[in-house]
């Protein structure tokens, strides 16, 4: 191996350019820089990510508890024992209207309890029913059945469409 | 040495050295990124990915109007690792306080459902896991959750819920606690209601969360498609009530009702009492945990004459004016006889006076009339002898000895319902057939399945049969109404202003090598008769101290009264035929 010795002028001219250095070393502060800050917006997603899927699963789970609580409200079971709570007794006698003919098929008669065949509260067991309907004292004391209850038959009385208009719905 | 010379080793020396270290650091770098690159990035891939099984939903079981019968829902195991139980540190307000051990499980016992006294001994111990509580719901795992105890965790698994209970669950069936169906549309249907489950593998940081962009599915996740009834849950609930009450009042075996859509062949009730509630199935004897209806086999008695009178219309052995004696008892050459449910004088009886009075030497002297093998056809044709085309789990296909082994009794006890055995089905959709104006439908239970996105899986394919022609079906209808017009029993399963055809029937049991004392009592019928809508049938199977099938009418008129409110079925405009002979004179009327 040969060891060649330079003169001074040529040293300088092969020596690098401090500018270049430089633009050299910020590119790659900048690469560093902006790896750094990708990492960390990704990394903030990532826990916003999880935080989200969790908040999803709760939400999930929240769904579920309410649904469970609707199912066991609107079962038959739970109705059927409402019902029974509320006096209310299946009336088989039934009275159809015919929209086009205005054509009444049957008579209205109360219903009742003594006579019909069905019992009102239930008797299909129903291992699922949690949440049921809740009366206050005051809705089952004002329920109090009464069989005497006066059936409007007179159909004049019924309707009165004196401007042919019909009236507006209170039910929203 | 000169000092050039002694450069020049040295440079040597250290470019020697240098091209070592590159060499062994090179190698290093060869090993590790060629020749162990694929174990080395496994063993890295394997210490921070985590695979994960996506659980497929089991479809919904959804009755006739979408509601649902059964549905998929999450449950937890309540678990702790003893080992770890301490003190809880909680930080209200930015105050910490400190719960003891006993004060956590004052908290936890009445969510858990277990005393004090049961619940610390399972938070003792070394070990790193003790159940507390299995399959708790979504809302009592939120009140545990919010405790925050670090040593109580969750296993979450599906499980099935049935929201309508017991409405149903002859059909429905049931899962095991492992989730595998056991009975039921749940079992038949399972390829259809289960899904795939999927499964994703992805990439986890030290401190346990998921490095974005990490995360593969591996196994996409299939959910199961939903089943979709014929039942109409509220019509089967009201017959499922009229039986309890029927079988509690009559102390009976057990009761069942079908309701048939005649047109159509659908199923909208299959009612039994006592019946599972597929929430609890071990609540239920095992005897009770199936379908009767599909699967119980019964002589069917005197409902089995409305057929036979079909047969006779139909072949043209008899009109409807037609009168024959019947007597009391028939005395049969080969020793054996005949008697009627009541004792009377001889009877000069039309078919319609046959199904009125339900004489069985009546519908002797008409049957014989038509050859056996005729017979035998037609009892073929109306379903007898084979399962329908259900398939459903464990059916019956009840017992029709083929004609030509047909010997003695054989040969005629079959007009009155006897020597043969059929299922509630079976002789549902005889009477089906009669009212379809002669044409026999498959059934229908199961309307469709339909993928999570509404693509249909599974249809029913449906074929029609002609037993009898639309004439003599029509006519056998009109004097299957002359029962509910007349008979003594008959009469009680009427409803005001729709005309109802019917048959009773009051079936001897068979015990040992003869009859018992307890009955089968059944009213299958038939409304409205101009233009029929429903099929109800209903049989009460060993009711106590019941030797007439006067207990039959009331839930038979119940749920037929029930059917015909419910579909908004409008009251008959027509009244029933005055010319058709059926008192004991051979004369109509009374």
């Amino acid at each position: 191996m040969r060891v060649l010795m330079l003169s001074e002028q040529d040293a300088r001219k092969l020596r690098p350019s401090v500018i270049a250095g430089l633009i050299f070393v910020l590119g790659i502060v900048l690469v560093y820089v902006v790896q750094l800050s990708l990492n960390m917006v990704l990394t903030q997603d990532a826990y916003k990510l999880s935080q989200l899927m969790a908040e999803k699963r709760q939400l999930a789970t929240e769904v579920q508890i309410i649904q469970e609580e609707v199912d066991s409200l609107a079962s038959p079971q739970n109705l059927a024992d409402a019902a029974n709570r509320l006096g209310m007794v299946a009336n088989p006698a039934s009275v159809l209207l015919d929209i086009r003919s205005g054509k009444v098929f049957g008579d209205p008669v109360p219903a009742d309890p003594d006579e019909t065949a069905v019992a009102s509260a239930n008797m299909v067991a129903n291992a699922a029913l949690g949440t049921v309907s809740e009366f206050s004292p005051s809705t089952i004391a004002a329920s109090g059945f009464d069989i005497s209850v006066a059936i409007v038959s007179d159909a004049d009385s019924a309707l009165a469409l004196d401007s042919g208009l019909i009236p507006a719905s209170p039910t929203r | 040495m000169g000092t050039h010379a002694k450069l020049t080793s040295r440079l040597t020396a250290f470019v020697l050295l240098l091209f070592v270290l590159v060499g062994a650091l090179g190698w290093r770098l060869v090993d590790f990124q060629v020749v162990r690159a694929e174990e080395i990035q496994e063993k890295s891939l394997e210490r921070r990915s985590v695979t994960q099984t996506l659980t497929a939903l089991r479809g919904d079981i959804l009755d006739s109007s979408g509601q649902v019968l059964a549905r998929t829902v999450f449950r937890y195991d309540v678990n702790a690792a003893p080992k770890n139980v301490g003190p809880v540190f909680r930080a209200e307000d930015g105050v910490v306080t400190e719960h003891s051990v006993e004060a956590i499980a004052m908290e936890l016992a009445p969510l858990l459902g277990l005393s004090l006294e049961e619940l610390l001994p399972r938070l003792e111990g070394d070990s790193e896991y003790a159940n507390l509580a299995k399959a708790v719901d979504a809302a009592t795992y939120n009140a545990i959750r919010d405790l925050r105890v670090p040593w109580i965790y969750f296993d979450q698994f599906s499980d099935r819920l049935y929201p309508n209970g017991a409405v149903a669950g002859n059909l429905i069936g049931f899962v095991g606690s492992d989730g595998t169906p056991l009975a039921g549309l749940e079992r038949q249907f399972n390829s259809c209601l289960a899904g795939v489950d999927g499964q994703e593998k992805y990439e986890r940081s030290a401190e346990g969360v998921r490095i974005p962009t990490s995360n593969v599915v591996t196994q996409p996740t299939q959910d199961g498609g939903n089943l979709n009834l014929t039942i109409d849950s509220n019509l089967q609930f009201f017959a499922q009530q009229v039986l309890a009450d029927t079988v509690a009042e009559l102390n009976a075996d057990w009761a069942s009702a079908i309701v048939i859509e005649v047109e159509t062949g659908r199923i909208l009730a299959a009612a039994e009492a006592p019946t599972v509630d597929p929430n609890d199935p071990a609540a239920t004897d095992a005897e009770n945990r199936g379908s009767k209806i599909m699967q119980f086999a019964f002589e069917p008695g005197s409902i089995m004459k409305s057929i036979s009178s079909a047969m006779v219309l139909d072949s043209g052995a008899a009109n409807e004016f037609e009168t024959k004696m019947a007597p009391d008892r028939l005395q049969l050459d080969y020793g054996e006889s005949i008697k009627d449910s009541f004792d009377h004088d001889d009877f000069d009886l039309s078919l319609a006076g046959v199904l009125r009075y339900s004489s069985n030497t009546g519908i002797y002297a008409f049957g014989m009339e038509v050859d056996e093998k005729e017979r035998f056809n037609y009892l073929q044709d109306f379903g007898f002898g084979t399962t329908s085309g259900l398939n459903f789990e464990g059916e019956s296909s009840g017992i029709l000895r083929p004609y030509e082994d047909w010997q003695y009794a054989d040969k005629y006890t079959h007009l009155f319902g006897q020597g043969v055995s059929v299922t509630a089905l079976q002789m549902g959709f005889a009477y089906q057939a009669i009212a379809n104006g002669g044409v026999r439908l498959d059934p229908i239970l199961v309307d469709s399945c339909t993928g999570p996105g509404g693509e249909v899986l599974y249809e029913p394919d449906q074929k029609g049969y002609r037993v009898i022609s639309e004439a003599n079906a029509d006519l056998n209808l009109q004097l299957m109404e002359k029962v509910v017009e007349f008979g003594g029993v008959g009469k009680t399963a009427a409803i005001e202003d729709y005309r109802v055809a019917g048959k009773t029937g009051t079936a001897q049991i068979r015990e040992g090598d003869g009859y018992g004392d307890r009955y089968a009592i059944s009213f299958y019928g038939v409304a409205p008769v101009e233009n029929p809508r429903f099929v109800v049938g209903v049989t009460i199977y060993r009711p106590e101290g019941v030797s007439n099938s006067a207990k039959a009418t009331p839930p038979f008129k119940a749920i037929m009264q029930q059917a015909l409110k419910h579909y908004r079925v409008p009251p008959s405009t027509t009244t029933s035929r005055d010319d058709i002979p059926s008192n004991r004179f051979g004369e109509p009327g009374a």
